[in-house]
């Protein structure tokens, strides 16, 4: 099994440390592991020129990390998505990361359990899981309107939201979580 | 009335959002003292000292995005995390949002519709509600009845705010239709939109021998 985790956080302590104690209890229990720290990857917003759909299908035309982030997630078995909650929801370093994923999946629409979504580009993607680190303002309701449109976000990347954890959480339960999802 | 709006599209002056927008602008424009100044997100990366400003000094502000990975785009969010020391400063501004989507359902926005009525009360502003609509991909190549339909519900919900100041909720679930599709609408769009508009951009860029292409397999 290989975990891939996005590193979402800005001078965020509490995801790093966080990331730190899963990263070494998922290598004892001989899991391959790999982080990718957005902070220090070069990338683009998306711009939705749908280039990667319909010009150089599967390829975004930016020459930036933002292929890094396709390749490493593709070929990933879970990828969690660490991040601090700021207004309400992830880091906005996150959400770029996640818009300019797209091109790993097709332009070509399908009726999924009665609503239209994007098909598969690829026969196989990466199961998700979100970690986050609330502040000050977070509440449940957050937490809901989170957990609904990350879901959906998955369901639209060919994939399936398993688990929304906390960095409050013991970093074995976190573990558990994502190699039983 | 002075309407601020934020267009929060990457695709900036030349987005759909842009061009459904024209349309609610035109309404809104038609009762007599009502002006509206348009602003872009992409312009004003990374500081957004301009847009913090539009935020402290506006009267009512619209902010507009398409539908990203099911949430706003991720320049939006850029923009909404440089507003959390401004939070609580404008208790008298009116704040609402318009969010549209390339799938043909409006549903796929209500999730981020929610999102965005906790934001105005987590800035501590006067939420009005936000305009939702979906099928606004490729509008400069759908059929045109369906695209007058589209830019003609929101010309009335413009004119509709203007005259009001209010987001009339039944204008806006008239705009919103279809909200889902049945299951012989689904039968009859998709094949549509796949050949129609992806086929047809594919076949215009010379790449449809490419189109199943996995470059990273």
């Amino acid at each position: 099994m290989k975990v891939l985790i996005l590193n979402g956080g800005v001078n965020s302590p509490s995801i790093d440390s966080s990331i730190q104690d899963l990263k070494h209890k998922l290598s004892d229990k001989g899991v391959e592991t790999g982080e990718l720290i957005l902070n220090e990857m070069k990338y683009s917003p998306c711009r939705g020129c749908f280039n990667c759909w319909v010009k150089t299908p599967g390829l975004c035309v930016f020459r930036d990390d933002g292929d890094v982030l396709c390749r490493e997630v593709l070929h990933s078995d879970f990828i969690l998505l660490a991040s601090p909650v700021i207004m309400g929801y992830p880091s906005a370093l996150l959400k770029n990361a996640l818009d300019r994923i797209i091109p790993l999946i097709h332009p070509y629409l399908e009726d999924i359990e009665g609503e239209v979504h994007h098909m598969k580009r690829y026969s196989k993607y990466p199961v998700m899981g979100l970690l986050l680190e609330k502040s000050g303002d977070t509440d449940d309701e957050d937490i809901n309107i989170i957990t609904e449109i990350f879901q959906r976000a998955a369901l639209n990347l060919q994939s399936r939201l398993s688990f929304v954890k906390f960095t409050t959480a013991q970093a074995e339960e976190t573990a558990y979580e994502i190699i039983n999802n | 009335m002075k309407l601020s709006i934020i267009n929060g599209s990457p695709r900036g002056t030349s987005s759909n959002t842009e061009k459904l927008l024209e349309h609610f602008i035109k309404g809104f424009i038609e009762t007599e003292g009502n002006i509206a100044e348009k602003y872009y997100v992409f312009k004003e990366r990374p500081s957004f000292e301009n847009l913090k400003k539009v935020f402290l000094d506006a009267e009512v502000l619209m902010i507009a995005f398409p539908l990203y990975v099911d949430a706003m785009p991720g320049s939006v969010k850029e923009f909404i995390e440089s507003l959390e020391g401004l939070k609580g400063k404008r208790p008298d501004l009116k704040i609402m949002f318009m969010i549209q989507n390339g799938f043909p359902e409006t549903h796929h926005n209500r999730f981020v519709e929610r999102y965005c009525a906790k934001l105005a009360g987590r800035l501590g502003c006067i939420y009005l509600g936000s305009i939702c609509k979906g099928g606004c991909e490729g509008l400069t190549i759908q059929p045109p009845v369906l695209v007058e339909k589209v830019f003609s519900g929101f010309y009335k919900a413009g004119r509709s705010f203007g005259e009001t100041g209010k987001l009339d909720p039944e204008v806006l679930t008239k705009l919103a239709r279809p909200e889902h599709l049945t299951p012989e609408n689904l039968l009859q769009v998709i094949p549509m939109v796949n050949n129609f508009l992806w086929d047809g951009m594919l076949t215009k860029n010379n790449a449809m021998d490419k189109k199943f292409d996995k470059p990273f397999e």
